[in-house]
């Protein structure tokens, strides 16, 4: 809520700016390429540019690994091991067994992105349910979800995540469900607070004067307004379940083997930082940069949807 | 007040319980077998059995429940079957640890996070601020044990300036403070960036501007003070997820504390070890979340108006 | 309430120096360095090698194994076979306990019931009867047993002795012993123990006056923490870690062959009719597995080609033949078997020997090469291997698993791997299944010929026969591998990774 809300955040005061142009002001063409609204726009630009680059410069290749010119990544060569990046035509160099670097980066990405795609469309649905639920019913139902959103904050997440990997198998469906509990609340908590503000509209009110069923108004008119709000975090819990999904791996509760993720690759790297520095940089390396290229298209998308439902507020703000 | 803390804290220990029950259960259905864990890989049969009756594992699922219960009741915890000695105090004694990692990453993240976020809103929109933004997702954007491993291969290997595990001295815990440090400075900063943005706006910005109040008075005394709720709330809530275990952290970096037990304790399926350990980290955890709740009307004067806090 | 037990044991200042410039207590004391936590200081049940080495530092057995796996007597002057089934020992003279009282005969009685009385001890896996104790005056006794154990004074060397009266049927936490040292602080909690010179030890004292412990579970740090001289001796290190070193001025690395030998074997509990229960079938997967290439780009030389069932470092061991990379004649035999796109699945636990991952995962590709479609399955530790062995958890085929060799002898692994019975495989107490009548009778007779020659000609033939039924589709004898401060002299490591601290040396 405060979200939507916020001002021109500059602490300098040139907080009016958003003065007509067609008027006479002193208000220069310069001025108003210097204000605050028009930097926003230029930096969520931006970001969504670098981000997008990012992510491109990662899942572009990891969805073509398959077509590209590069070893299997299963292919070994024992007497070609450990070599480091651009030599031998392995441009990330080889692992302990000889086998492309880039190849198992590429489709250890593969496996990589399935689970964190797959869970946040998991926790997606359940926290929207849950969540839109909690915020237009209220009573009973607000109570129990909100006590499973406290009751989640004081679990030992990760312990509880081993266990459960240990105790159904290190499968993708059971590690992708695995993240998917861990992210839910996130989706839930805002899709609550959504809820509860577009509850009280005059619309909720008319569709049930009209006599539409309370469940028929939430799925038809209320869910609508908010899943687009709620939609933009998604990208941001994409990149902790990648993260998420490479801690487990690291910890050894990833897919069972021969699916290299990047967590493994990692953990099997580690033996190695002394002498083959590339094992453990290189694929973290790819991580960060699909993670940096999803949270600044996130965080680009979200400053630019804000801005969009800028104006209004923060005239009705200038106007009172 | 009291009434409040008392139904938190009613609510609370009903939640640790059932988590306890939850990992009770679990444990028991996970694959594993504890004795196997505990006896020598040659082990017939028959002293399986024999290991399994001695912890009482050859019990239905609910007396097990049962007899665990009524010891928790009595302070009992069970003995660890890996360590032979009492389960609690094998987690106490570990304990220390991680807090000790965390206060010290907590701090370290505040120290830095806050002036930083302060200093993003005020330079807010600027390329500085964008260059500052891209480095704190950047930030945020490292897996733990990747970060964490890169610090340990280039202050402990290439310039070998700092230990690499465990904690035998004050520098030992250098490099886990950042690795924990990284992470939670990237969220704090953002976090503190955005209140404060959202404090310069206000009106009564405005109006102690126009008082005359200095810039410094306006940035820390008016927009910080306004943004202590969320500020509290999100460090005491980071802090109470560290007291979890940071456990890729203390696994990098050998520390000895409940994060590296847990690994541990479910690699020998130590059912004793695993419960006390939740039981103790959740305590706390539900403790520092009391305490941050208590904060608040010492922190916003509404709070202690009566009014409701902005959430 | 919690913060107390960090200022019991966490004090830094209490700790020896760290970092770059000065080593670990430069001056005379030493940091050991264990991938598993030490949680106790005697060997009921935490038997693994390198906790021996802290272990025999505080108490000690009536014998012991040197490096060339001969027996020598340490609390017992005399220990010599004198019927068939009795022993005959004498205690040394003057051997006393750290708090002063003399080592006694009822001590060794009490010690020998108390390692009975543990479950799951594995130590009664090794003998094959407890002896009994009978009293000849206050420093000699009797060991006697129903059948003759020729062996005994091997097996003798693992059972530590400690007072009578501070024994009980548990691990031993803390209490004196009559070893070179005496524990003045543990955290079982963390594995950090402070061993200090013994003032009144019986024999030589000890070069060295202080022995750190730690714990340090992932061979990253212990490597890291070798090079930076946080630590002086690092144990149970990879090939990788053995290179990443070995460049290194002021760290030397030690290797011995060990007495261990890890196979990647049969499951012999195949039905008639699987092509596995065929040795024409198991013998041809052998020729897919290129040996040498592993040893040396995967092990680094780090481990020796098996040339026997048991290793060629053990007493009683013969050479019983090679395992040979020869992809064609595998292809060729088993085409001859009618063996047609045969596929197995492999399981193994992690850590269960070095670079396993590694291994099991060039050998996948080793088996494609020969047509052989070969799936993998790891096991997290704790997790149900130990079922799947059994045969209780699901089908396997082929098991990457590590056997000790923790008496010196080649009978004990022998015994322990080959002697199945129908009788034992009816509780799925043998090994993998594997049950041939023939070699377990064998196998009881050498355990039970008191002359050594004839003992060994026994189980020479013995091993010949294990080898011919193929029970491997490849093994090697792994090295016992140390790494340490060059300064740090005259660690006399042992197959069975395990060196005296007593005679360990300081050098400047």
């Amino acid at each position: 809520m405060t979200a939507t809300t916020v001002g021109p955040a500059d602490g300098s005061g040139s907080g009016d700016t958003a003065a007509p142009a067609a008027r006479p002001s002193a208000v220069t063409a310069k001025d108003l390429a210097r204000s605050g609204a028009v930097r926003r726009r230029k930096s969520a630009r931006l970001k969504i540019w670098i981000g997008s680059v990012g992510v491109a410069l990662v899942v572009l290749p990891v969805a073509l690994a398959g077509v590209l010119p590069i070893p299997g990544p299963d292919e070994q060569s024992l007497s070609l091991r450990r070599l480091p990046p651009l030599t031998g035509g392995h441009l990330f160099g080889t692992d302990q067994l000889g086998r492309d670097l880039l190849s198992r980066v590429l489709h250890g990405g593969q496996v990589s992105l399935t689970v964190g795609v797959l869970a946040i469309v998991v926790s997606g649905i359940i926290g929207l349910i849950a969540g839109a639920a909690a915020g237009f019913f209220g009573g009973w139902v607000d109570t129990v979800v909100s006590r499973l959103l406290e009751a989640q904050l004081s679990l030992p997440l990760l312990l509880m995540l081993l266990l459960v990997v240990a105790l159904f198998g290190p499968s993708i469906p059971v590690i992708t469900f695995v993240i998917a509990f861990a992210q839910w609340p996130e989706v839930a908590r805002l899709t609550r607070s959504l809820v509860l503000v577009e509850r009280e509209k005059p619309y909720v009110a008319a569709a049930r004067v009209l006599g539409l069923h309370r469940i028929t108004t939430l799925l038809r008119h209320v869910l609508p307004n908010v899943v687009k709000q709620a939609s933009l975090v998604i990208l941001l819990l994409l990149a902790q379940a990648v993260l998420l999904e490479s801690a487990l791996s690291y910890l050894g509760a990833g897919p069972q083997r021969p699916f290299a993720t990047w967590g493994r690759i990692i953990a099997d790297g580690q033996d190695y930082i002394t002498t083959s520095w590339w094992l453990v940089t290189l694929p973290g390396l790819v991580i960060v940069l699909l993670v940096v290229g999803v949270n600044l298209l996130g965080d680009g998308l979200r400053d630019r949807a804000r801005r969009r439902k800028g104006p209004q507020t923060e005239g009705k703000v200038s106007r009172a | 007040m009291v009434r409040y803390v008392a139904q938190r804290v009613g609510q609370s220990i009903l939640a640790i319980f059932l988590t306890v029950s939850t990992v009770f259960v679990l444990v028991r259905l996970a694959p594993g077998d504890p004795a196997a864990a505990y006896a020598s890989p040659l082990a017939t049969t028959a002293e399986l059995d024999r290991i399994r009756a001695q912890f009482g594992l050859d019990k239905p699922l609910i007396q097990q429940y049962g007899i665990f219960v009524q010891d928790l009741f009595h302070g009992n915890l069970g003995t660890s079957f890996s360590f032979q000695a009492p389960a609690l105090d094998v987690v106490l004694s570990r304990m220390p640890y991680t807090i000790m990692l965390a206060v010290s990453a907590i701090l370290f993240a505040a120290v830095v996070a806050i002036p930083a976020g302060v200093w993003m809103a005020r330079h807010a929109d600027t390329a500085r601020e964008l260059g500052a933004n891209v480095a704190m997702i950047a930030g945020q954007s490292m897996p733990e044990f990747w970060s964490g491993i890169m610090l340990l291969t280039i202050f402990a290997v290439l310039v070998p300036v700092l230990p690499a595990s465990g904690f035998t001295s004050w520098a030992g815990l250098v490099l886990p403070t950042v690795t924990v440090g990284i992470l939670q400075i990237a969220l704090i900063s953002r976090l503190v960036r955005r209140e404060m943005g959202a404090g310069f706006a206000a009106p009564y910005l405005t109006i102690a501007r126009a008082r005359g109040i200095s810039e410094r008075g306006l940035t820390w005394r008016y927009a910080l003070g306004n943004s202590a709720v969320p500020l509290v709330t999100a460090l005491g809530t980071r802090f109470a997820a560290m007291l979890n275990g940071v456990v890729v952290v203390e696994v990098v970096f050998a520390w000895p504390g409940v994060g590296s037990l847990v690994v541990r304790a479910l690699e020998t399926r130590d059912y004793p070890l695993i419960q006390a350990t939740v039981l103790v980290t959740a305590i706390l955890t539900v403790l520092v979340q009391l305490l941050i709740d208590l904060t608040y009307p010492l922190l916003d004067p509404r709070v202690r108006l009566g009014k409701a806090v902005a959430s | 309430m919690t913060l107390s037990p960090l200022a019991a044991c966490a004090g830094p200042g209490s700790a020896p120096g760290v970092g770059s410039t000065s080593g670990a207590g430069a001056g005379s004391g030493i940091t050991l360095a264990l991938n598993r936590s030490l949680v106790s200081l005697d060997n009921k049940l935490n038997q693994f090698d390198a906790a021996v080495t802290v272990q025999r530092g505080v108490r000690q057995a009536l014998t012991f194994i040197d490096p060339k796996l001969t027996v020598q007597h340490v609390l017992a002057e005399r220990f010599e076979l004198t019927a068939p089934t009795e022993w005959t020992v004498k205690l040394r003279d003057g051997v006393r306990y750290s708090d002063g009282s003399p080592v006694t005969v009822e001590d060794v009685s009490t010690a020998l019931q108390m390692y009975q009385k543990v479950p799951g001890s594995f130590l009664a896996g090794l003998f094959p009867e407890w002896p009994t104790v009978t009293p000849v005056d206050a420093a000699t006794f009797k060991l006697v047993t129903k059948h003759p154990v020729p062996t005994l004074d091997y097996l003798m060397a693992n059972i530590l002795i400690t007072p009578a009266a501070a024994n009980k049927p548990e691990e031993l936490q803390g209490g004196v012993g009559s070893g070179p040292y005496v524990v003045t602080a543990a955290n079982r909690g963390t594995g950090e123990y402070t061993l200090q010179v013994n003032d009144k030890y019986w024999g030589p004292a000890p070069a060295i006056k202080t022995v750190q412990v730690r714990f340090l579970p992932e061979e990253a740090n212990r490597v890291v923490a070798l090079r930076s001289g946080e630590v002086d001796v690092i144990d149970a290190i990879s090939p990788d870690a053995i290179s990443q070193l070995s460049g290194l001025g002021d760290v030397e690395v030690q290797q011995v062959p060990s007495t261990r030998i890890t196979q990647l074997f049969y499951n012999f509990r195949k039905p008639a009719g699987h092509p596995l229960a065929d040795p024409r079938v198991r013998e041809a997967l052998s020729y897919a597995i290129n040996g040498p290439s592993l040893i040396k780009d995967v092990f680094a030389d780090s481990v020796s080609p098996a040339r026997g069932v048991v290793a060629d470092t053990l007493t009683g061991a013969v050479q019983t033949g090679e395992y040979v990379y020869d992809p064609q004649k595998a292809k060729q035999m088993l085409d001859a078997a009618g063996v047609k796109d045969l596929k197995i699945k492999i399981i193994w636990e992690t850590g269960e020997f070095a670079n396993d991952t590694s291994v099991m995962e060039a050998v996948v590709e080793m088996l494609k090469a020969v047509g052989v479609q070969a799936e993998l399955q790891q096991f997290q530790p704790g997790g149900d291997i130990s079922k799947w062995r059994q045969g209780r958890g699901g089908d396997w085929d082929v098991l990457g698993n590590g056997y000790p060799g923790p008496t010196g002898l080649a009978l004990t692994p022998l015994q322990g791997m080959f002697a199945g019975t129908k009788e034992k495989e009816a509780t799925r107490d043998t090994y993998q299944g594997y049950v041939f009548p023939k070699i377990a009778a064998l196998l009881e007779k050498a355990s039970q010929e008191t002359d050594k020659a004839a003992r060994e000609s026994i189980l020479a033939t013995a091993q010949k026969e294990i080898w011919n039924t193929w029970p491997c589709m490849w093994a090697f004898v792994p090295k016992t591998v140390i790494a340490r401060r060059k300064r740090v002299e005259n660690v006399l490591l042992s197959p069975t990774n395990s060196y005296e601290l007593a005679s360990v040396r300081l050098n400047g």
